[in-house]
């Protein structure tokens, strides 16, 4: 689209999804570059999400290509598990976490690393862990062995991004991940993701009805309407007027 | 969470939630203290803790399936119909095969849980309902299958027809004397600890009764998870079966029924919540031991069995009122 720079991370073309008779996504196209913050917005039901969730997987597009790190994605490859090996991670706004189990336990989620095959590595999962709130900065989750329920929302939500980010992800989906939260955890999360894009060279994701935030964090700023990307704005050119109007007129 | 360190009233609700761990225990205490009172050496007697230890296995090893299945959040109610189908095909297992038939039985009780797992996460019918109608037919098949009549395990060479001599009997009816049973349940809850406290089996276990949902978006199987834990615990139920089948010596049509009950109340009293997500191997054991003492010690006391019913069902309403913070409830189902 804008081909300034280095050949973008993630190219998205064309993308069609239809669910029944009802069509969520029409033409969806955007690309990512390394270290850089997206933002799709849109009105409910314009699109965002099935865009977000075509892009990690969750939902298989009926048309159109998607290519990361310039090797396009078949449709018989596109699966979660296939967009995590090829370092695409998300982080859900209702706080995608199991509340019962330790911060450890759901930094590994779905990686438990094992001992003789059967055991949990307990050691090595506490290590890690450590070593992941540390290069977060997050200073405030001291007690590994507590359940998640017990901490604030944007500890759970620095743990959610933790998760992201701790396997070397290059892309991070970020749906609504302040939703949730009150003003000050939501600075948290936002602080977070400044310092993981900076020290890590992440690319974000960022899907959010809050237009304060999205012009704070993005770099661009791509706006569905109807299930088309209709507009695409750079963040010192946009103002919020301007941002409201693209919304909800596609203009 | 935080620092017991404080110089603040002895009972902080920090402390109250600490309390509240230990339930099961001071439970169990009271109530050994209390039976000890009304009835003395009638109760604290080498005989009948002799009879208790012999009382509990079968009871422990269903209340470790049923743990298994509650901590994902769903429930069993078909493990006392299930424990007579196994204790049935475990009985025919050693008319046919001899000793080795006995496998039969524990494989019977994996296969019912597979069923009742391939139900409830492929057709995805809520657990109750499904394991409800699982009750109703597998016991309807031991009385098809069984034709009414029991299976009896006798020592003696002379028997025929449907009963079980010969080789495999006398072993059989001795590993239902008390050290063996009593040795077979230390193990079997041992091996239940490490699984269920230190493998990434038991975690899981955990994980999808706290949020299954997520499991599924980060690419856990939770389906086919499901399914194992419904056939691992009918294993537990098939070899609860076999030792009922050595206690009892026999195979009854009749054999485990309300026992389904009786496990998750022996988990419920372990304090474990019935919603999912936790649990604890240790407290189940507690559990059990709790409803075995309870029923022994109101027989002892001279309590009519209908009123000593009356008296578990009490206890148990108890328990979970003290045990459950219900101050955070907001919903009740």
């Amino acid at each position: 689209m804008n081909g300034s720079g280095a050949e973008p991370l993630l190219t998205v073309e064309h993308v069609t999804k239809s669910f029944g008779g009802v069509q969520a996504m029409r033409d969806g196209s955007f690309d990512l570059k390394r270290g850089e913050v997206v933002a799709i917005v849109g009105g409910n039901g314009a699109g965002k999400s099935t865009l977000a969730k075509i892009v990690s997987g969750a939902h298989v597009p009926d048309s159109g290509r998607i290519c990361i790190k310039g090797v396009e994605v078949s449709r018989a490859d596109h699966s979660v598990s296939h967009m995590q090996a090829c370092g695409i991670e998300v982080v859900y706004q209702d706080l995608a976490l199991v509340p019962n189990m330790t911060a450890p336990y759901n930094l590994f989620l779905g990686r438990i690393p094992r001992k003789w095959g059967l055991f949990v590595d307990e050691k090595k999962m506490r290590k890690k862990t450590r070593e992941v709130l540390e290069q977060l900065n997050v200073t405030t989750v001291q007690d590994l062995s507590q359940p998640i329920s017990s901490m604030s929302g944007g500890q759970q939500q620095s743990i959610a991004i933790g998760r992201a980010i701790a396997w070397g992800s290059d892309i991070v989906i970020l749906d609504e991940p302040t939703a949730a939260l009150g003003p000050n955890e939501t600075a948290e999360v936002e602080r977070l993701v400044e310092d993981v894009r900076d020290q890590h060279g992440t690319s974000f994701i960022l899907i959010s009805h809050n237009l304060d935030q999205v012009r704070r964090l993005a770099d661009r700023i791509i706006v569905t309407h109807h299930g088309v990307t209709s507009r695409e704005f750079k963040r010192d050119e946009i103002t919020s007027d301007r941002l409201v109007k693209a919304i909800t007129l596609g203009e | 969470m935080s620092d017991t360190a404080t110089a603040q009233p002895f009972l902080t609700p920090e402390r109250v939630e600490k309390l509240r761990d230990y339930v099961p225990f001071i439970a169990i205490a009271l109530v050994i203290l209390m039976f000890w009172a009304i009835s003395g050496d009638r109760f604290m007697s080498v005989r009948n803790w002799t009879f208790i230890a012999q009382q509990t296995p079968v009871l422990l090893l269903l209340a470790f399936a049923q743990l298994m299945i509650v901590t994902t959040g769903s429930i069993d109610i078909s493990i006392g119909s299930s424990l007579a189908f196994s204790a049935f095909l475990g009985a025919l297992g050693m008319l046919w095969f001899g000793d080795v038939g006995l496998i039969l039985g524990i494989l019977a009780g994996g296969f019912v849980g597979m069923v009742n797992g391939c139900i409830i996460s492929l057709l995805k019918i809520p657990s109750f309902v499904t394991t409800l109608a699982m009750l109703i037919i597998v016991r309807a098949l031991v009385i098809i299958m069984s034709d009414g009549t029991s299976i009896y395990i006798t020592a003696d060479s002379g028997a025929s027809g449907g009963n079980i001599s010969s080789v495999a009997a006398p072993w059989l009816l001795s590993m239902g004397k008390f050290p063996a049973i009593f040795i077979i349940a230390a193990i079997v809850a041992f091996g239940m600890w490490v699984f269920y406290e230190k493998t990434v089996f038991g975690q899981q276990l955990r994980a999808v009764g706290g949020n299954e949902k997520v499991l599924r978006l980060v690419g856990i199987n939770v389906t086919t998870f499901k399914i194992k834990v419904f056939a691992a615990a009918g294993l537990m139920v098939g070899l609860a079966a076999c030792v009922n089948l050595a206690r009892a010596g026999a195979a009854t049509p009749q054999a485990g029924m309300m026992m389904e009950l009786d496990a998750i109340a022996a988990v419920a009293l372990g304090g474990t919540p019935l919603t999912g997500g936790y649990g604890s191997v240790v407290k189940t054991i507690i559990g059990a031991l709790t409803l075995t003492i309870v029923r022994n010690g109101l027989t002892i006391a001279g309590v009519p069995p209908s009123w000593s019913q009356v008296a578990l069902g009490l206890l148990l309403i108890a328990a979970i009122a003290i045990s459950l913070n219900r101050s955070k409830i907001e919903v009740v189902k």
